[in-house]
C-alpha cells in the first residue's frame, strides 16, 4: 500500500482540457473526495488513475511505481462504478472471486478469500444469489468486497452513492468509510454532493473546468477557501464586491471600508463571510458592518434565514438561530449586518 | 479504452480485413465493369465504357432494366397505398389484436424468398385455371409480388414514424375543429413524410433487387435486372455483366442516399 | 408508447378499416399461396394429370428416404451449419467493433457499409463472387500474375466457394444482430473485468461473450435459415452438382412440374425457418439487466 502521486496531469479533448494541470498528492491510508460540479475534470482524474484514461500529458504513481502508461489490468487498483457494474450472469460470490482468478491461487485460497471478503461486508448469506436480486446497498458492499478482494493498492469509487435514496445515502457513506479505515487502503472518490465530502473524506480536492481549485480538509475549505469558486461551492457564503486597499483594508463599490483577516494582494476582490458568522443588529461598528434592508424573512425550523440587500447592490444572506423574540427583524428594516474581522476573508 | 497495443492493432486490422472481405467483391465487379478486356486480365491494359452500352444493347438487359424500374414504381407506390393506411391504422387506432396484426403484415419478411415465390406461382396458374385471369408471367402479377416484398418495409419505416412523432399536434389539430381526414393531411402527413419518402426509397430498393419471388413469375419479354443478370451468368461470364450489376449497385446506392437525407438510417433495422 | 390512445376512446371503427387492403393482400397472396401448396404437398406427382387429388405423406417420407433428397436435406444442412459457423466467428469482433466505437459517426458509417451489400440483392452479390472467384476470374489473375500457382485454380464450382459466398452474404444480418445485443451491454462491466486484473482480451471472453450469448443464438438461427433458403448463390457460385434446397425446389416446380415434391420441400424449408423465427426471436427478447 502507497500513496498516489499526481504530477502535472492534463488530459485534452480536441481544444478542451478536461483536466488542467493538476497536481495532487494522496497520502497513504487517506480517503480524498475529489469534489467539484459536472464536468470539472473530477471524473477524467479518477479515470486516469484508474487507467482508462491515459494522460496527454504528467505522470500518475503509486508510491514509487509509475502507472502512467500501464494498462489497466497490470495496475492492481480496486474501483467501484457509479452502476456497480456487478455482472449478472454470475453469482455474488462468483463475482467476488471474479479478480482472484487470474491470479493463480488454488480454489481453496481462492475460496477462502472469498468467504472473508463477504464476511468484512456482511453479506456472507447472500454469496449464491444473483445480482438483480439484491438492494442497492446490498450490490455496493458487494462491488466493494470485489474490489478489495484483490488486494488492491489503491480504491477508487466513481459516484458511489449517487444511486441511493438519501437516507441509505447517509447509512452507507458511513459504512464505506469504516470499512476503508479497518483496511487503511489509500482510496479517492469522486463527488458533487459537498456534504457527502465533508462527512467521509480526510481531504477534499476541489475542481472546477479542469483546474485542481484547493485541496486540503473541510474545515481548512470552509473558513480558508482560496477562490471565489471554492467559497462558494463549499456551503453558502456572502460576497460584497470591490478592491483591496491595503493590508487587511476592503473597500466597497459605494466607497465604505471595511476590515478582513488574512492576506491579500490589492486589486478587485470580494469581502466574503458565512452566513452564519453575520447578524443583524440595529447599529454596528465601522469596519465590520454594512446597512441593509431585510427582502424576506424564512423560518426553517432550528434556523432562519435573511435576505438582505446593501446600499451597494450586494445580495446577502444571514443564517441565525430562530428566537422567539418579538425584535427580530422583519421584511422590509433596515438594520446594520455585522461580522466579526476574524470571520471575513477575501478571495479574487 | 487503453492506449495502442498490439492487441489493439491486431484487433482492428482483422475488423478491416472482415469488412474488406465483405465490400471487395462489389468494389471489385464495379472496378471490372470498366477495363478494356474482355477476358479479365489483372492489371488491365485499359478502361472504357464500351460494356455498359454493350449491355444496353442487348434487349434481356434493356428490358430487365426499365421492367424493374416500372415494377419497382408501381410497388413501390402500392406498397405506400396500402401500407400507410395500415401503419396509421396500428399505431393511431389500437384495436384489440393489434400486435397479431402487425406480425402478419410483417410476415412476407419471415417467409423464406423461395418458398413464397413457388407457392404464389402455383397459386396464380391456379387462379387462371380458375378464372381464366393470367397472373403468372404478366406483369401485374410480378406487381402483386413485389408489393409484397414492400409492404414490410413501408410498415416498419413509417410505425417507426408514426410512432416518434408527437400526437400532441395532432390531438391539437382535433381539438381546434379539424376532422379526421384534415388531421392527417395538414398535420400528420408532414410529420411523417420523411418516414414515408424512407419507406418509398427502401420499397423500391426490396423491389429492384428481389430475386427469388420474381423468379417464378417472370416470362418471356417480362423480366426483372437481377433475373436477367442470373440467366446471362449460367452461360457467361465477360464484363458486360459487371457493367449491368454496377448499374443496379448505383440505382440501390441512389435510392439509399436519398432516403438517407430523410431518415437517418439507423432508424430503419 | 408515443402515439397510441389509451382506453376512453371511442373505438374507431373507421381507422380501424384501414388496415383491411393490407390484410387482404398478404392474406389473398401469401397466407392462401403457402396453405395451398401444404395441401399439394400432401397430394402425388402424375406426369398426366399433374396431380391426383389425394392425401398422403408420401411426400414428406420420400424427402427423408429417398437417397436423392436425403443427400439433398443434408448438403444443405452442412454448408448451411459450415457457413453459419464461420459466420458467427468473423461477426463477433464486427459486432463488438461497432458497439464499441466512440465516435458516433464513424459508427453511423460502419453501420451503413455493413448493411449496403444486403440490399444490393442476391444476384449482384453472386455475380461480384463469380467475378472473383472464376477461373478467368480476379482472384486467379492476381495468383498468376504474381506467379503464386502455374495454373488457374479451380475456385468456382466448389462447396468451399459456395460456403465462402455464403459468408459474405450472412455476415452483415449476424453482424447488425450481434451489435444490438452488445450495445445493451454496459461498458462499465468491462471496465469493472479489467481493474479486476483481466486483460481486455479475456474480460471479453468472460464477461461479453456470456452476456451476448442470447444473441449469438439468435443470430446463427437467423443465419442458418438465410443460408438453407439460399437460392441465387448455390445456382451461381454452386453450378449444376450443387444441389441445395432452394434450386431444387425451383426444379421441381418450374420446370418438372412437380408440385406435390416442390410444396413438400418448400414447407420443409417453411417450417424450419419458422422454429428457427420463433427461436431467435425468443432469445432476443431475453433481457439480463
Amino acid at each position: 500500500m502507497a500513496g498516489v502521486t499526481l504530477s502535472n496531469i492534463r488530459k485534452d479533448y480536441g481544444a478542451l482540457a478536461a483536466v488542467d494541470d493538476v497536481s495532487l498528492d494522496i497520502l497513504d491510508g487517506e480517503l480524498l473526495a475529489l469534489l467539484g460540479p459536472s464536468g470539472c475534470g473530477k471524473t477524467t482524474t479518477l479515470r486516469m488513475i484508474a487507467g482508462f484514461v491515459v494522460p496527454t500529458a504528467g505522470t500518475v504513481k503509486f508510491g514509487e511505481r509509475e502507472v502512467t502508461r500501464v494498462p489497466v489490468h497490470k495496475r492492481n487498483v480496486g474501483m467501484v462504478f457509479q452502476g456497480y457494474a456487478l455482472f449478472p450472469h454470475l453469482t455474488v460470490a462468483k463475482n467476488v472471486e471474479f479478480g482472484l482468478k487470474v491470479r493463480g491461487w488454488d480454489k481453496a485460497r481462492i475460496a477462502a478469500r472469498v468467504t472473508e471478503m463477504l464476511r468484512w461486508v456482511q453479506l456472507e448469506a447472500l454469496a449464491e444469489r444473483q445480482p438483480r436480486a439484491l438492494s442497492g446497498g446490498q450490490q455496493q458492499r458487494v462491488a466493494l468486497a470485489r474490489a478489495m478482494a484483490n488486494h488492491p493498492d489503491v480504491l477508487l469509487l466513481d459516484e458511489p452513492f449517487s444511486a441511493l435514496d438519501a437516507k441509505l445515502r447517509t447509512q452507507m457513506r458511513t459504512e464505506i468509510r469504516e470499512l476503508q479505515r479497518q483496511a487503511g487502503i489509500t482510496s479517492v472518490f469522486v463527488t458533487h454532493d459537498q456534504e457527502e465530502a465533508m462527512a467521509i473524506a480526510d481531504r477534499i480536492g476541489v475542481m472546477n473546468h479542469g483546474k485542481l481549485e484547493q485541496l486540503g480538509s473541510a474545515e481548512d475549505l470552509y473558513k480558508r477557501p482560496v477562490s471565489r469558486f471554492v467559497a462558494g461551492f463549499i456551503g453558502k457564503c456572502n460576497f460584497i464586491e470591490g478592491r483591496v486597499t491595503g493590508p487587511g483594508q476592503f473597500e466597497t463599490a459605494n466607497a465604505q471600508v471595511l476590515r478582513f483577516s488574512g492576506e491579500h494582494a490589492g486589486g478587485p476582490a470580494a469581502l466574503c463571510f458565512r452566513p452564519e458568522h453575520a447578524t443583524l443588529a440595529p447599529s454596528g461598528a465601522a469596519g465590520t458592518s454594512s446597512t441593509v434592508r431585510v427582502t424576506s424573512v424564512t423560518y426553517l425550523g432550528p434556523v432562519t434565514e435573511y435576505e438582505v440587500v446593501s446600499e451597494a447592490g450586494d445580495k446577502l444572506l444571514v443564517a441565525a438561530p430562530s428566537s422567539g423574540n418579538v425584535a427580530s427583524p422583519r421584511a422590509g428594516d433596515k438594520v446594520s449586518l455585522t461580522w466579526r474581522v476574524e470571520d471575513a476573508f477575501v478571495v479574487d | 479504452m487503453g492506449g495502442v497495443s498490439f492487441g489493439r492493432v491486431a484487433f482492428i486490422a482483422l475488423v478491416i480485413a472482415i469488412f474488406t472481405f465483405v465490400i471487395a467483391p462489389l468494389l471489385t465487379i464495379i472496378w471490372a465493369s470498366f477495363f478494356v478486356d474482355k477476358i479479365l486480365t489483372f492489371p488491365p491494359t485499359g478502361y472504357t465504357l464500351s460494356w455498359y452500352a454493350r449491355a444496353w444493347d442487348l434487349e434481356e438487359f434493356a428490358n430487365g432494366f426499365l421492367m424493374s424500374l416500372k415494377i419497382g414504381a408501381c410497388a413501390t407506390v402500392a406498397s405506400l397505398a396500402i401500407g400507410v393506411p395500415a401503419a396509421l391504422a396500428i399505431e393511431r387506432y389500437p384495436f384489440p389484436g393489434r400486435e397479431t396484426v402487425r406480425q402478419f403484415l410483417l410476415s412476407p419478411m419471415y417467409v423464406p424468398a423461395i418458398v413464397a415465390g413457388a407457392a404464389v406461382y402455383i397459386y396464380f396458374i391456379e387462379v387462371e385455371i380458375l378464372t381464366n385471369f393470367q397472373l403468372a408471367a404478366t406483369f401485374t402479377g410480378l406487381v402483386i409480388a413485389h408489393t409484397l416484398v414492400a409492404l414490410p418495409w413501408t410498415l416498419r419505416l413509417v410505425c417507426a414514424s408514426l410512432l416518434s412523432a408527437n400526437v400532441v399536434s395532432e390531438e391539437a389539430a382535433r381539438s381546434l375543429g379539424a376532422n379526421a381526414l384534415q388531421t392527417f393531411f395538414y398535420v400528420t402527413l408532414p410529420i411523417i413524410r420523411p418516414g414515408m419518402i424512407a419507406a418509398a426509397m427502401f420499397s423500391f430498393i426490396a423491389s429492384f433487387s428481389d430475386l427469388e419471388k420474381s423468379l417464378f413469375l417472370v416470362g418471356p419479354g417480362k423480366t426483372t435486372l437481377p433475373i436477367a443478370i442470373i440467366n446471362y451468368l449460367e452461360w457467361n461470364l465477360d464484363p458486360t455483366i459487371s457493367a449491368v450489376a454496377t448499374v443496379q449497385i448505383v440505382i440501390i446506392a441512389a435510392a439509399l442516399i436519398i432516403s438517407d437525407r430523410f431518415v437517418k438510417l439507423g432508424k430503419a433495422f | 408508447m408515443a402515439g397510441s390512445r389509451n382506453g376512453g376512446e371511442a373505438r374507431n371503427w373507421g381507422g380501424t378499416a384501414l388496415v383491411v387492403p393490407a390484410l387482404v393482400l398478404v392474406a389473398a397472396f401469401l397466407l392462401a399461396p403457402l396453405a395451398l401448396i401444404l395441401r399439394y404437398s400432401f397430394d402425388k406427382y402424375d406426369p398426366v394429370k399433374l396431380m391426383l387429388g389425394v392425401f398422403s405423406f408420401g411426400n414428406y417420407v420420400q424427402a427423408v428416404a429417398d437417397p436423392y433428397y436425403r443427400k439433398v436435406l443434408l448438403t444443405t444442412a452442412e454448408i448451411a451449419g459450415l457457413s453459419t459457423a464461420i459466420v458467427m466467428l468473423l461477426a463477433f469482433p464486427v459486432a463488438y467493433y461497432i458497439s464499441r466505437v466512440e465516435s458516433q459517426r464513424l459508427r453511423g458509417w460502419l453501420i451503413i457499409l455493413t448493411m449496403l451489400p444486403l440490399l444490393l440483392g442476391n444476384a449482384v452479390r453472386s455475380a461480384a463472387w463469380m467475378v472473383v472467384m472464376g477461373s478467368k476470374g480476379v482472384a486467379n489473375s492476381i495468383f498468376l500474375g504474381i506467379g503464386l500457382v502455374e495454373e488457374p485454380i479451380k475456385i468456382l464450382y466448389t462447396p468451399t466457394a459456395v460456403v465462402i459466398a455464403l459468408v459474405s452474404v450472412l455476415l452483415p444480418f449476424a453482424i447488425i444482430t450481434l451489435q444490438a445485443v452488445m450495445d445493451s451491454i454496459p461498458t462499465s462491466l468491462e471496465e469493472a473485468g479489467q481493474s479486476l486484473g483481466h486483460s481486455p482480451l479475456r474480460t471479453v471472453f468472460e464477461v461479453v461473450l456470456p452476456l451476448s450469448m442470447p444473441g449469438v443464438v439468435a443470430a446463427s438461427a437467423i443465419c442458418f435459415a438465410l443460408a438453407m433458403n439460399a437460392y441465387a448463390t448455390p445456382v451461381l457460385i454452386g453450378g449444376p452438382t450443387m444441389k441445395m434446397m432452394g434450386p431444387v425446389v425451383y426444379e421441381q416446380i418450374a420446370k418438372a412440374n412437380n408440385w406435390p415434391v416442390g410444396s413438400t420441400l418448400a414447407w420443409i424449408l417453411m417450417a424450419v425457418t419458422l422454429v428457427l423465427t420463433v427461436l431467435s426471436t425468443r432469445f432476443l427478447s431475453r433481457k439480463h439487466f
